[in-house]
């Protein structure tokens, strides 16, 4: 018995330390993941029986205006959202001084990253309400009327973006912060030797180093983008009349007000499709980096 | 293939309960609910925060504790998440006692077997005789799966003083409502104070309208599915939106505004009229509610009056574990003394007819008004498919903002209605 | 260093970069300034709309207190205690494990295993959400603090076992080999070489998981209902739809949601950023 034992511990041991992660996150997340592509061919209310109707719930949505919109603001938020990472280096290097207090500026720089996307949804709605918020505050400083930001279809989706690109621009600040800490000293001093100063430095010496973390930043942003929810579920609402919904809240819209979770299913399952592209760059590019390092 | 996934699914589910169940015993135990409470104690879930209602759900949890001996749960929900919450909890987790929409609303959920028949607590209770025709409200095949509460009268409303102050008169037809609109739009204020925000007061706006243009059966008909939204009958009702929206009748940006907020706007003298339900009271500060005057919606064509009255409802939800012991939580709070505190607060029109005489002005004329009314429907959002509801309250709030949009709009919500209800026949 | 640090000899111009930078913090901040404000306002100044003139009371107090005796505020303040704790022991006992081994161990189809962990960390939310909230229904943890727990303990557990195994594979292997020429087992491996020695790493963890764990909002309003189990986040966002005016208690509110990730932040600033770099960058 002690023989087999000490004969096979060497592989059951780790296999029972790994194995419930593997369970737990197989059975919850990657089943349910690939279950939910399954319903897409199904219409399905959630209740009763599920009916296979093929890839029927991809055709009606080639067909629907609404998903178009969601498309698009989708492609606006990835857009804007790609100021984030530049943003972020910007105040990663106003603050890389250091100076009496400087800590703590940084610190409060951070701030937004770990306040709860709800509460900044919250905020920001404040700053946007008509007549009384801080932006119709500013507005009136010059004689002027705040626009209605939250009920112009044609600006939703950009007061949105700009309050969830503001803990995002804090993060890739994080990242930066960390980057230009750790690069090569006698690089820069040779850029200094040559007469490299300001943009030339940043362009030709600094950034180069900083590849690796621009990579991530730009890959983490743009699922970060394609991933929101929070922020206009708690704005807006998808409003007004659904022109600031994302792909995210309209699958949330047609699956628990419309009860339709095939059709819900097919939206979550092309928006899955969508972010694979990205999430695979990141993927690729990490396993990689992983197999040189060994 | 079909089995593949069934299969897959049984077992995920099979390991989460015993990791569940694991998970349960361990430390902290303290979060599984104790075994004996489920015996005992009745769970029920509330869709209001108004505080009298709670005060008085209070006082008949305080009687029927005393009756059974048992223990009695409130949970509060916000209105409008309940309207999405009650869908999982009916399913899973359902309470002993819930609060929801009579009608269509209900009848949605009775289909699938969600509420429970409750025919034996009215019979025994005798509520037929004190509800009157209220209780088809809450019938399904002459059983009853539900007690009707207050209902809302849908119309305009106006606060007295600011009427006085410039000279403003309630518009009672067509052209009165538009003379109104000129009137109350050079005394500086808004002719209607309007949130469309989430959506559904543009429904009840369109109920109006429709309801004076092509009456109850009409309405009902595109209701149910049985009319087209391309219909030639509703050009005459988006006409006269039309109309009133290039007027300016209605408040500048009314979708960044919900009911409340909009409603302060009417409580600061700032708007003339306001389009909803008696509960618009909510939304204005005390001192303004003895001016608030109820006045229907102007008549536009010579047809009899139809309205949107609104019958909220209580129910015992089919998976409720103490189907007995909420019964008798049913019937602390039906009696009369707790059900006239429960509408106090509220403004709407009591269901009993036995109960003592109310002392609220608003509702007497508002049971006065109903006196006149040939017929009632219930509102957009109950009366039609929840899917069609959803597709509806986001094209007509598209309307309001851009009425140029009209034909992609009712074309978008006819393909809608053939998803859900199927072709019309030729 | 870059940019080139300003010399200490130059004190003006130090004074005048530190004024600066504080200018642009001010911006920065003047949405949370602006919310905090409110949160101090009186009723009688809100409804009066004077927003942001001098108020004329403070009700800093009274709001507070208002948040957390008229609105189920404090219960679900619990119930994110109830949730997010739990979830974070959880995730890092379990990704502690499954770091070592993949870290550690080498066998077929770790490096997929490893992709999988960190790819799955990435899904949108909604392809799970259908099944998970049915299979919740379905096993009668629905509504339940055990759904979010176990929910947020299987997803975090990905991100986790990424920054453990990345850890655990940066520890000197020197110590491993000792340990294994002394013929210490897998488990002895783990408790006296590998537990001792990612100390740090947990607390980082621990943080970043608090944080991610507390804001979560999506699963929150998927898979909870009942004010005795909903958190934080789910009950402001349903303290919005009834406060609708009364922006100062909206406020408070939203304070007392934004307060625990920004303390723990505070109180582990090192650990924080440490985390989120190493977190994201060695990958």
């Amino acid at each position: 018995m002690s023989l087999i034992w000490r004969r096979h511990r060497t592989w059951v041991v780790p296999t029972l330390f790994i194995a419930p992660s593997i369970i737990l996150f197989g059975v919850v997340i990657v089943a349910s993941s690939l279950q939910s592509v399954w319903i897409s061919f199904h219409d399905w209310d959630g209740f009763g029986p599920m009916q296979w109707i093929g890839l029927g719930n991809y055709e009606e949505l080639l067909g629907d205006p609404q998903f178009y919109v969601s498309l698009k603001n989708n492609l606006i938020w990835l857009i804007i959202f790609m100021l984030a990472p530049p943003l972020g280096l910007a105040i990663a290097l106003l603050v890389n001084q250091q100076i009496r207090g400087m800590r703590i500026v940084k610190s409060l720089f951070f701030v937004p990253l770990v306040l709860a996307s709800v509460a900044v949804g919250i905020v920001f709605t404040w700053v946007y309400t008509p007549q009384f918020g801080l932006l119709a505050l500013a507005f009136s400083a010059f004689g002027q009327k705040a626009p209605a930001l939250l009920s112009d279809e044609h600006l939703v989706t950009f007061a949105i973006v700009i309050a969830a690109i503001w803990p995002q621009i804090a993060f890739c600040m994080v990242l930066y912060l960390a980057g230009i800490n750790s690069l090569s000293e006698d690089l820069i001093g040779a850029g200094r030797v040559d007469g490299a100063r300001g943009w030339n430095m940043l362009y030709h010496v600094v950034l180069p180093q900083l590849t690796q973390v621009t990579f991530i930043a730009i890959a983490i942003t743009a699922i970060g983008a394609l991933r929101s929810f929070d922020m206009i579920s708690v704005m807006t609402q998808g409003g007004p009349f659904g022109s600031s919904q994302v792909l995210a809240y309209q699958m949330y819209e047609q699956s628990i007000f419309s009860y339709r979770f095939g059709y819900g299913a097919a939206i979550a399952t092309i928006l899955f499709i969508i972010m694979l592209v990205f999430i695979l760059w990141y993927l690729s590019r990490i396993i990689r980096a992983e197999e040189w390092s060994n | 293939m079909s089995e593949t996934p069934r299969i897959q699914g049984a077992t995920r589910r099979t390991v989460i309960k015993s990791i569940g169940a694991g998970a349960a015993t361990m430390a902290f135990g303290g979060l599984a609910r104790p075994a004996f409470a489920q015996s005992r104690t009745i769970t029920i879930i509330f869709n209001s925060n108004t505080e009298g209602q709670i005060e008085a759900l209070r006082a008949a949890i305080a009687d029927f504790e005393q009756a059974t001996g048992a223990k009695a749960e409130l949970n509060l929900m916000d209105h409008e998440a309940n309207k999405t919450a009650i869908r999982n909890y009916l399913v899973a987790g359902a309470p002993d006692i819930c609060f929801w929409f009579s009608g269509n609303r209900m009848k949605a959920f009775v289909d699938r077997g969600l509420f429970d028949d409750i025919s034996d607590l009215v019979a025994d209770e005798g509520y037929a005789d004190a509800l009157g025709g209220t209780l088809s409200a809450v019938t399904v095949k002459s059983k009853q799966y539900g007690l009707p509460l207050a209902g809302t009268l849908w119309g305009n409303y106006y606060l007295k003083d600011v009427f006085d102050k410039h000279n403003l008169t309630p518009p009672t037809n067509w052209d009165e409502l538009m003379a109104y609109n000129e009137a109350a739009k050079s005394a500086g204020i808004t002719p209607l104070a309007f949130g469309s925000r989430e959506l559904w007061p543009a429904a009840g706006f369109f109920d109006e309208l429709n309801l004076r243009i092509n009456g109850l059966d009409s309405h009902m008909a595109l209701m149910d599915g049985k009319m087209s939204y391309l219909d030639p009958a509703l050009t005459a009702v988006f006409d006269h939106w039309e109309e009133l929206i290039k007027a300016g009748f209605f408040l500048e940006n009314h979708t960044s505004y919900n009911w409340q907020e909009a409603a302060a706007l009417l409580g600061q003298g700032k708007a003339g009229m306001m389009n909803l339900g008696n509960f618009l009271k909510d939304g204005l500060p005390a001192e303004a509610i003895p001016n608030l005057v109820f006045v229907p919606f102007p008549k536009i064509v010579d047809i009899p009056r139809y309205e949107d009255f609104s019958v909220d409802s209580v129910h015992i939800p089919a998976n409720s574990k103490n189907k007995e012991l909420a019964r008798e939580y049913l019937k602390a709070f039906y009696a009369p003394k707790n059900l006239s505190a429960f509408f106090a607060p509220t403004g709407q029109i009591p269901p009993r007819n036995d109960l003592p005489p109310n002392t609220d002005p608003l509702v007497n004329q508002a049971v006065e008004s109903l006196k006149t009314v040939a017929g009632t429907a219930q509102y957009y959002d109950r009366d039609t498919d929840p899917d069609m509801a959803q597709a509806g309250l986001n094209g007509f709030q598209e309307f309001m903002a851009k009425p140029e949009r009209r034909q992609d709009i009712l074309a978008r919500l006819e393909k809608t209605r053939t998803r859900i209800f199927g072709p019309l026949d030729a | 260093m870059f940019p080139r640090p300003i010399p200490h000899t130059a004190r003006g111009m130090r004074a005048i970069y530190m004024a600066m930078v504080i200018v642009i913090l001010l911006i920065w901040l003047a949405p949370l300034f602006a919310i905090i404000m409110t949160s101090i306002r009186t009723s009688d100044d809100i409804s009066m709309g004077n927003l942001w003139g001098w108020p004329t009371g403070f009700g800093l107090v009274e709001n507070y207190v208002n948040v957390f005796t008229k609105t189920p505020m404090a219960r679900y303040f619990v119930n994110s205690v109830v949730i997010t704790i739990p979830s974070v022991i959880g995730v890092l006992i379990l990704s502690t494990l499954a770091g070592y081994v993949l870290s550690r161990h080498k066998f077929r189809f770790s490096m997929l295993i490893f992709a999988i962990f960190i790819g799955g960390n990435f899904l949108p939310a909604q392809i799970m959400m259908i099944p998970v909230r049915d299979l919740m229904v379905q096993v009668g943890l629905y509504d339940t603090a055990w759904s979010l727990i176990i929910f947020h303990t299987a997803f975090q557990t990905g991100f986790a076992t990424l920054f453990m195994r990345n850890f655990i594979a940066a520890l000197p292997n020197e110590l491993f080999e000792a340990a294994k020429a002394e013929g210490a087992t897998s488990s002895q491996i783990l408790m006296n070489v590998v537990v001792p020695l990612v100390r740090p790493a947990l607390a980082a963890l621990a943080i970043l998981l608090f944080t991610f764990i507390w804001n979560d909002y999506f699963w929150a309003v998927v898979l909870t209902i009942s004010d005795t189990v909903k958190p934080v986040t789910a009950g402001l966002a349903n303290l919005r739809g009834e406060y609708v005016a009364a922006w100062n208690t909206i406020s408070a509110a939203t304070m007392i949601v934004a307060i625990p990730p920004v303390a723990m932040f505070f109180l582990m600033q090192r650990h924080f950023v440490a985390g989120l770099t190493m977190g994201a960058v060695k990958g």
